[in-house]
C-alpha cells in the first residue's frame, strides 16, 4: 500500500476524531463559571421546589428586575437535598452560578474555601437606614463577622395547637402552657392511647427526622440556657446540665415511660400541608416554621390552630428557641460580574420586593419595617414569627458545621431509641462533634 | 475500525476516562470545594475506609440487602414465569402488567412505596381493616431494610420474569413430549429439563440482580436516608453521603473501588457456584 492509498484509508478516521474533537470542545465551551459570555446576564440558583416560589420567582420578580434593569436572568431551582451535590459539581466544573440561594449552616465551608465573595463593601453602600432595618437578618449571614449572605427571610421554629383539642381534654386553649414543663403537661393530657397502651394522637410532637432530630435538641437545649457550641465555635458546649435536661425531656417525649408522641424518625416537617399531624388529627401541639403554619391553616380554614409563645424551662430566665436568618443568596467567586451579581440579591432585598416575596410564599420577613406592613398586620402567623424574633438563636456558622449537625443526629437518634443513656450520648456526641469541627478547621 | 471507532470514543471518554479518573482520585484528599491541588495520600483513604465502622456496616448492609431481595425475587420470578409460559386467556396482558413496575423509574416507584408505608399509608390501611396495629415501616430498624427490600423484589420481578421466560421458551419441546414418553412427571420434567435448560439464564439473571441490587441508592435515597440508625446504609449511599454531602472525593472513590470488588467478587462466586469453574 503506498503513501497515497494509506492517507486516503486515514481521512476518515481522522475527520472523524477531528469532528468528535471539535463537539466535545463546543460542548465544553462556556464554562468558567455563571454568565460567562454575557456581560447582562446572569445565572441564579434558588434552593427549594416549592411551586408557588417558584412561580413568583420566575413569573413576577425576575421579569421586574429583568424589565427595569435590562439584565437577563436564568433561574434554576434546585431541591434541597442536591443543593450542595450540584453546586459542589459546579464549583469542581467551573459552572457555578453567579448568584445562589443557600441556607447559613452552609456558608462556612463555602466561605473558608473561598467560594463566596465577601459582601461587606456592598453592605457598606447600603443606606445605613437600610441596614438598620435589615439588622435582626444580617448577622445570620455572616461568618467570623465577615457578610457572606444576605437572608431573604427570617427562620424559627415555633409551635401550633389544636385549640379544640385543647378543650376537649379540659384546657384552656385561651391561656396555653408557657413553660416545657406546662407544655409537658398539656402534651400528657392531649395524648390518646388505643387499649395497649400505644399512642395514637401525639400529644407533643417535635421533628426526629435526621436534621429534625437535632433540631428539636437545639431547640430544647436553648430554652434551658444552653449552647450548642463555645462562643469561639470551635468546641461542642452542649455537654451540659442545660444538654442533659432538653435530651431528658426529647427522650422522655417518645421512649420514656408515658411517651406523648409517636412516629419517631418520619418527616413530617417537608410533609404537604394536608398531611401534616396537626390537619390529620395525629398531633394535638406540633414544631412547626412560619411559611409551613401559613399553609396548615390555609388547609383547614375551619379548624382553630393556634401559635404558642416561645417557651422556656422553669430554670430559665426567658424563652429561646431555634431560629434567626433563614435562606439567602450569596456570590459566587468565580462570577465574572459580581456587581451585577450584587445588583440582583440588592432587588431582592429592597423593601417592595422583599415584602412581595415573603408574602408570596408565607414566610417571616427580614425587614424590621415588615411589621407595620400590610402582610405582617394581615398575618397572625407573621406576627406572632416577627415578634419571636428576638428569642430565636442561629446554627452556629461554623466549618464543617453541615457534619457536626448530622454527626448530633446519628447520636441523638441513638437516645431516642435507647440505645444510650443521655448522659453517655451527651459524652460521646461532643468527643465526635469536637473531632468533625477540628478536623474541619482551617 | 472505522465503524467501531465511535463506540471506542463513546466508551473511552464516557466511560473507561471516568473509571481511571476516579481510580487516581482514590489515592488523592480531593475536595471540589477546595482551591487547592488535591495531594496524594497513598493507601491513606484505603486504610481509613477499613478502620472506619460506617462503612463496614455499609458493607454488612448491602451483603443482607442483596441476600433479601435476590432469592425471593428469582424464585417468585421463576414462578410468574413458568405461570405465563402457558397459554390462557390474558395472559399477554398479565405479562404486560408484571412487567410495567421495571420500566418506572425507580425514584418514581420508590416515591409511590413511600406513601405506601407512611402511617397513613396503603399498607396500614389494610392492617386496620384486619384490626391490626399500625407499623412503622421505614422507621423501625427491623423492617426498615426488610421494607426497602420487598419494594424491590416487585420492582424487579417484571425484567426477571421476561428474561426466564425468553429463557423457558428457548427449551425444545421435543426434550418435554420425549421425556414424557418415558414416564417422567410434572417434578422430574422441571428438575431435569427446565431448571438445566435455563441455567444460562438464570446465570446471568442472577450476576446482573447482585451488580445492581449491590449498587442500590435511589430507593434508600428516598425511603429512609439510609435511617434509622444507619440500618439501611448501603455502601453506595454512604459514598454519596462521603463524595457529595461532606465533599471527600477521595475516600468516596476509595469506598467505589472496594465495593466494585465485592460486587465483582460475589458475582463471580455466583456464577462459579451455578456453572462450575470450567464453564465459568
Amino acid at each position: 500500500m503506498d503513501v497515497t492509498s494509506r492517507m486516503r484509508h486515514l481521512r476518515g478516521p481522522v475527520a472523524l476524531v477531528a469532528t468528535g474533537a471539535l463537539a466535545l470542545a463546543a460542548c465544553s465551551s462556556g464554562g468558567g463559571g455563571g454568565s460567562g459570555d454575557s456581560a447582562d446576564s446572569l445565572v441564579v440558583w434558588f434552593p427549594g421546589t416549592n411551586q408557588t416560589e417558584i412561580d413568583l420567582v420566575t413569573d413576577v420578580i425576575v421579569p421586574q428586575f429583568e424589565e427595569e434593569t435590562g439584565v437577563e436572568v436564568e433561574v434554576t431551582f434546585a431541591d434541597w437535598g442536591d443543593l450542595s451535590t450540584k453546586l459542589s459539581a459546579a464549583f469542581a466544573a467551573g459552572t457555578a452560578p453567579d448568584v445562589f440561594g443557600h441556607g447559613p449552616a452552609a456558608i462556612a465551608d463555602y466561605a473558608v474555601n473561598e467560594r463566596v465573595e465577601p459582601l461587606d463593601g456592598y453592605v457598606a453602600q447600603l443606606d445605613p437606614d437600610d441596614v438598620e432595618d435589615l439588622s435582626s437578618a444580617l448577622p445570620g449571614g455572616q461568618v467570623d463577622g465577615v457578610q457572606y449572605l444576605i437572608p431573604l427571610s427570617m427562620q424559627g421554629n415555633m409551635f401550633i395547637y389544636d385549640a379544640e383539642m385543647f378543650a376537649d381534654a379540659g384546657l384552656d386553649p385561651d391561656a396555653p402552657p408557657s413553660t416545657w414543663e406546662e407544655i409537658y403537661e398539656a402534651a400528657e393530657a392531649l395524648t390518646v392511647r388505643d387499649a395497649s397502651g400505644t399512642v395514637t394522637r401525639s400529644g407533643l410532637l417535635l421533628p426526629t427526622h435526621p436534621v429534625g432530630t437535632q433540631q428539636s435538641f437545639a431547640n430544647l437545649l436553648l430554652a434551658a440556657g444552653g449552647d450548642q457550641l463555645s462562643p469561639d465555635g470551635t468546641q461542642a458546649a452542649f455537654n451540659s446540665p442545660e444538654g442533659e435536661q432538653a435530651l431528658r425531656l426529647l427522650v422522655d417525649m417518645y421512649s420514656g415511660e408515658e411517651p406523648v408522641a409517636t412516629g419517631l424518625g418520619a418527616n413530617f416537617m417537608d410533609a404537604a400541608a394536608a398531611q401534616q399531624p396537626i390537619v390529620t388529627g395525629d398531633a394535638a401541639i406540633m414544631m412547626t416554621v412560619a411559611p409551613r403554619a401559613t399553609d396548615i391553616m390555609a388547609a383547614a380554614p375551619d379548624r382553630d390552630f393556634r401559635i404558642l409563645p416561645v417557651p422556656r424551662f422553669e430554670s430559665a430566665d426567658s424563652g429561646h428557641a431555634l431560629g434567626g436568618a433563614g435562606a439567602g443568596l450569596m456570590i459566587s467567586s468565580d462570577s465574572p460580574d459580581k456587581d451585577l451579581a450584587w445588583q440582583f440579591i440588592e432587588y431582592m432585598i429592597d423593601p417592595g420586593t422583599s415584602e412581595q416575596y415573603t408574602e408570596g410564599i408565607g414566610a417571616v420577613p427580614t425587614r424590621m419595617s415588615a411589621v407595620q406592613g400590610e402582610y405582617a398586620q394581615s398575618s397572625p402567623v407573621v406576627q406572632a414569627w416577627l415578634e419571636a424574633l428576638p428569642q430565636f438563636t442561629a446554627n452556629p456558622n461554623v466549618p464543617g458545621w453541615v457534619q457536626a449537625r448530622d454527626t448530633m443526629a446519628t447520636y441523638l437518634e441513638g437516645a431516642l431509641r435507647g440505645q444510650a443513656t443521655p448522659e453517655d450520648t451527651l459524652t460521646e456526641m461532643e468527643t465526635a462533634v469536637n473531632d468533625v469541627l477540628a478536623a474541619a478547621r482551617p | 475500525m472505522l465503524f467501531v471507532l465511535p463506540a471506542l470514543l463513546y466508551v473511552g471518554i464516557f466511560h473507561l476516562v471516568p473509571v481511571v479518573y476516579g481510580l487516581v482520585l482514590s489515592f488523592t484528599d480531593y475536595d471540589p470545594l477546595s482551591r487547592t491541588s488535591p495531594d496524594v495520600v497513598g493507601f491513606d483513604n484505603y486504610v481509613a475506609i477499613f478502620s472506619d465502622a460506617a462503612f463496614r456496616d455499609s458493607l454488612l448492609v448491602t451483603g443482607r440487602y442483596v441476600l433479601m431481595v435476590l432469592p425471593v425475587t428469582v424464585a417468585l420470578a421463576l414462578g410468574l414465569a413458568l405461570l405465563v409460559n402457558r397459554p390462557f386467556p390474558g395472559v399477554g396482558l398479565v405479562r404486560s402488567a408484571l412487567y410495567v413496575p421495571h420500566i418506572v423509574a425507580l425514584t418514581a416507584v420508590s416515591m409511590v412505596w413511600l406513601w405506601m408505608y407512611s402511617s397513613n399509608g396503603l399498607i396500614n390501611e389494610v392492617l386496620g381493616w384486619f384490626q391490626l396495629p399500625a407499623q412503622s415501616w421505614l422507621y423501625d430498624e427491623d423492617t426498615a431494610l426488610p421494607a426497602v427490600a420487598a419494594m424491590r423484589v416487585w420492582k424487579a420481578l417484571g425484567s426477571n420474569m421476561v428474561l426466564l421466560l425468553a429463557g423457558l421458551q428457548s427449551i425444545p419441546k421435543e426434550l418435554y413430549e420425549a421425556a414424557r414418553v418415558d414416564g417422567a412427571r410434572r417434578w422430574q420434567l422441571f428438575r431435569h429439563i427446565t431448571l438445566p435448560g435455563l441455567r444460562p439464564i438464570l446465570v446471568y439473571v442472577v450476576a446482573m440482580d447482585i451488580i445492581f441490587l449491590a449498587q442500590g441508592f435511589a430507593e434508600i435515597f428516598v425511603l429512609t436516608g439510609g435511617g434509622p440508625l444507619g440500618s439501611t446504609t448501603t455502601t453506595n449511599y454512604l459514598i454519596y453521603t462521603e463524595a457529595f454531602q461532606y465533599n471527600r472525593m477521595g475516600s468516596a472513590s476509595a469506598m467505589a473501588f472496594v465495593l466494585f470488588a465485592f460486587i465483582a467478587g460475589a458475582s463471580l462466586l455466583a456464577v462459579r457456584g451455578m456453572l462450575g469453574r470450567r464453564q465459568s
